[in-house]
């Protein structure tokens, strides 16, 4: 994950005004223009400190579209904006971790079985309940909702987390 | 544009002040440089076509001869040959294991790196070994350009870990090669087809070397090429399919002498190249060869789809995961680009087409493309060519150990390069005045699984209680790939960091000594080794001359005859003494003495091609 340090400036280094909903093909075109002027090759026979610059952009402006291009890190990074962290052991509703406990290992149990098609097909539920909280972002940065997005956002670690393991589990020769 | 139009000979003189510099392709099978001239890259041809297999002979005599030359050693010298290195290189024994047995030579080593004993009791590195490859591509490139080479981009399979490109770099270092950059294969095919065929749009690039599988999503844009996400096995290949046959037909065979081995994995190369075209091929090792395994054997396109389906099945694997990792599915591709040798068995592309679900690109030469692609890089990098950018990414996540073994990744796989990142730690002892930082690369959970990359230590830091002490450590990786590891105390403000160089058994000073060793023989070195070469070549046309004379005697006049004969014993001599030029002379001299006998062995030859056509013209010709 991009650092905030490199990343402070992300919507400003791709000309992008900051919002959760952004034009990606626009940002890719911008990202892809950027790069042609910045980019280390470009300065190969460059004089020393201008190649430690150009390196410094281009590591920058990396760092900003990766930041940008997917939903999470975007809405994260947007939070942090806001000055709203994430840390490591935040509070969620305990309903929630219980059922999330269960899940994983139910996953644990299928996995030792070598029950594949069960693992893809638990995948596939978690991978569908992913895109329905992705789905609630856009209302809530309309309506500013910071801890609202917040709950979502460490709801959806949670599920990547899962989501992993289902990747882990398939992976498996 | 009229301001282009140049005064004669002008060009020339801007020409004289580009930077010399090539792209090289250093293959598990073949290897082949190329250039860019007039704005478009070529492949430099050389004796026997573009391609130099990638095989080295360590004579008895000291005397390393590369490629064709070397490959017609194998037989007779299967220890002193050395094939397939690139599968050797920045690996150790473990590494090996699974390939150990089928190799004609024997590996030594430890768990970092390996060495093979040759002719003389000579210890050699895989690093040394692609050396003398790049030194022949060099030496190909110097001739054909007519100077000096300043700089090159060599390519690696994307998969490759950082041990294994540290090794492919000291090899172009080595080799006298200043090495601009190591370039991924399918990447250099993408940027070949590019801008060769204008293609634009997303594409994969499935690429099946001799040693290596490589997959690549590239994004292809105005200019811009820019990978998506790449993925592969640095352990697969054609290779893996000869010695599959190979197996299949002679159960027991890892039993098998190690001369018997290389002729069977030979024979079932050729096997599987005849495959291509024709829909079955016999198999067959002479009792000549050997008695116990003397084998006749009809093999069949649908046996070798059989022996080779789960080979690549494990390509189907790595090609779904990557197209995961590029959020896309196959329908959303615009094409597939094959590359690699291997690539030109329609049962691959069989198998390319029904995974991709479309026909796949190879209308640009699958073994040339990526040699192409490395030559116009080189041209960006000297400043050359200014509307390519290239946007490539850390092929393995990047990480360091925690607690416990487990890994905590700072860069994850496919982060567009140049890149950083920055994470605090905390101290997890009381006390702790130094923090040990262990890198490493891979995509598994613990460390052990990983590659370790490096460990440095962070001293200085005051006594706290555990948890007090914080450490932020920031990973930054530049352009070429290479990574520098700081880290900061946070409460102090002490500091520490390195450049990961990994090691693969060669220190920095053994590479150094080697490199000063190469120049302080470099001389002696390149007699000693012309002398081999043109004594070789001697005996070859000896023989076939020999031969010539004796089945084509009806054609031989008499006075032709006796200068021939002469023309020979003058070879022969020579052959015996040092000195290369003579010998080189000597040839010259017999193909002088037998031309008129050449010239009517060639049209009769020919007349035979085109029989009925020029058969009466062809047997005035010969006058009979």
């Amino acid at each position: 994950m991009a650092s905030p340090s490199t990343s402070s400036e992300a919507f400003s280094l791709l000309g992008l005004a900051p919002s959760y909903e952004i034009d990606l093909s626009a940002l890719e075109k911008a990202f892809f223009e950027r790069s042609k002027e910045l980019h280390p090759d470009r300065y190969a026979s460059a004089p020393a400190a201008e190649r430690v610059v150009a390196l410094t952009k281009a590591r920058a402006l990396n760092d900003a579209y990766q930041t940008l291009k997917k939903p999470v890190p975007r809405a994260e990074y947007l939070l942090s904006r806001a000055g709203v962290t994430i840390g490591a052991n935040e509070r969620l509703d305990p309903e929630f971790l219980m059922e999330i406990l269960e899940l994983r290992e139910a996953l644990a149990v299928a996995r030792q079985a070598g029950k594949l098609a069960e693992v893809e097909r638990m995948q596939g539920e978690m991978a569908a309940r992913r895109t329905a909280v992705l789905a609630k972002l856009p209302a809530l940065f309309t309506a500013n909702d910071l801890a609202a997005i917040k709950t979502q956002l460490i709801v959806l670690r949670y599920l990547d987390r899962y989501l992993e393991e289902c990747d882990a589990a398939l992976g498996e020769d | 544009m009229l301001l282009q139009i140049a005064e004669p000979g002008q060009s020339k003189v801007v020409e004289a002040c580009k930077p010399r510099v090539v792209g090289i392709d250093l293959g598990t099978t073949n290897s082949l440089v190329a250039h860019v001239a007039d704005a478009s890259p070529v492949v430099i041809s050389g004796e026997g076509g573009p391609l130099v297999p990638s095989v080295v002979n360590y004579g008895p005599d000291g005397v390393v001869v590369v490629g064709r030359l070397a490959v017609a050693r194998a037989l007779e010298a299967p220890r002193d040959t050395l094939a397939s290195v690139k599968r050797l290189i920045g690996r150790g024994m473990a590494d090996l294991a699974a390939i150990r047995g089928l190799l004609p030579y024997e590996l030594e080593g430890d768990d970092r790196a390996v060495h093979i004993t040759v002719a003389g009791g000579k210890k050699v590195s895989p690093v040394e070994v692609s050396a003398e490859v790049l030194r022949e591509l060099k030496r190909r490139a110097e001739s054909s350009l007519d100077g000096p080479i300043e700089g090159a981009v060599i390519t690696v399979p994307a998969y490759f870990d950082d041990a294994q490109r540290q090794a492919t770099r000291d090899a172009g270092r080595l080799a006298g090669l200043e090495v601009m950059r190591l370039l991924a294969e399918p990447t250099a095919a993408a940027l070949a087809y590019g801008l060769d065929r204008g293609t634009a749009g997303t594409y994969a690039v499935y690429d099946l070397g001799g040693g290596t599988f490589d997959i690549s999503v590239l994004k292809l844009v105005d200019g811009v090429f820019e990978v998506k996400a790449t993925g592969g096995d640095s352990a697969l290949g054609g290779d893996d399919i000869d010695r599959v046959i190979a197996g299949a037909v002679i159960p027991a065979l890892d039993k098998a002498p190690r001369k018997v081995i290389g002729a069977a994995v030979a024979e079932a190369r050729r096997v599987k190249e005849l495959l291509t075209t024709a829909s079955e091929t016999m198999f067959s090792i002479p009792p000549s060869v050997s008695e116990t395994y003397a084998v006749k054997k009809v093999v069949t396109r649908g046996d070798l789809q059989t022996w080779a389906q789960p080979l690549l099945e494990r390509t189907a694997k790595a090609c779904r995961r990557v197209l995961k990792d590029a959020e896309l599915t196959k329908d959303q591709l615009d094409g597939v680009i094959l590359v690699g040798g291997s690539t030109r068995s329609p049962i691959v592309r069989d198998f390319v087409r029904d995974l991709f679900g479309k026909p796949p690109l190879a209308d640009l030469d699958p073994e040339q493309v990526v040699a192409l692609g490395a030559a116009v890089q080189a041209d960006v990098l000297a400043g050359g060519r200014k509307d390519v950018t290239l946007l490539d990414v850390v092929p393995l996540s990047l990480g360091i150990e925690l607690m416990g073994g487990v890994v905590e990744k700072l860069i994850h796989r496919n982060t567009t390069i140049p890149t950083g990142a920055t994470q605090t730690f905390t101290t997890y002892a009381d006390n702790q005045t130094g923090f040990d930082i262990h890198v490493l690369q891979g995509e598994r959970e613990t460390a052990d699984a990983c590659r370790s990359l490096a460990r440095f230590t962070l001293r200085g830091v005051p006594p706290m209680i555990a948890g007090m002490g914080r450490v932020e450590i920031t990973f930054l990786i530049d352009a070429d790939g290479l990574l520098k590891v700081m880290a900061k105390e946070l409460t102090t403000g002490v500091e520490a960091s390195i450049q990961v160089k990994p090691s693969y058994g060669l220190s920095d000073e053994e590479v150094e000594k080697m490199l000063v060793d190469s120049f302080e023989y470099a001389e002696e070195d390149l007699e000693r080794r012309n002398l081999a070469v043109e004594r070789v070549e001697a005996e070859r046309i000896l023989a076939a001359t020999r031969q010539a004379f004796a089945t084509d005697t009806e054609l031989l006049d008499a006075d032709v005859r006796a200068a021939g004969e002469a023309a020979m014993t003058k070879l022969a001599e020579a052959a015996r003494g040092a000195d290369y030029l003579a010998i080189r002379h000597a040839i010259e001299g017999l193909d002088l003495a037998t031309k008129p006998f050449a010239q009517k062995r060639m049209n009769r030859a020919i007349a035979a091609q085109f029989e009925g056509v020029a058969l009466d013209d062809a047997a005035r010709k010969v006058g009979a």
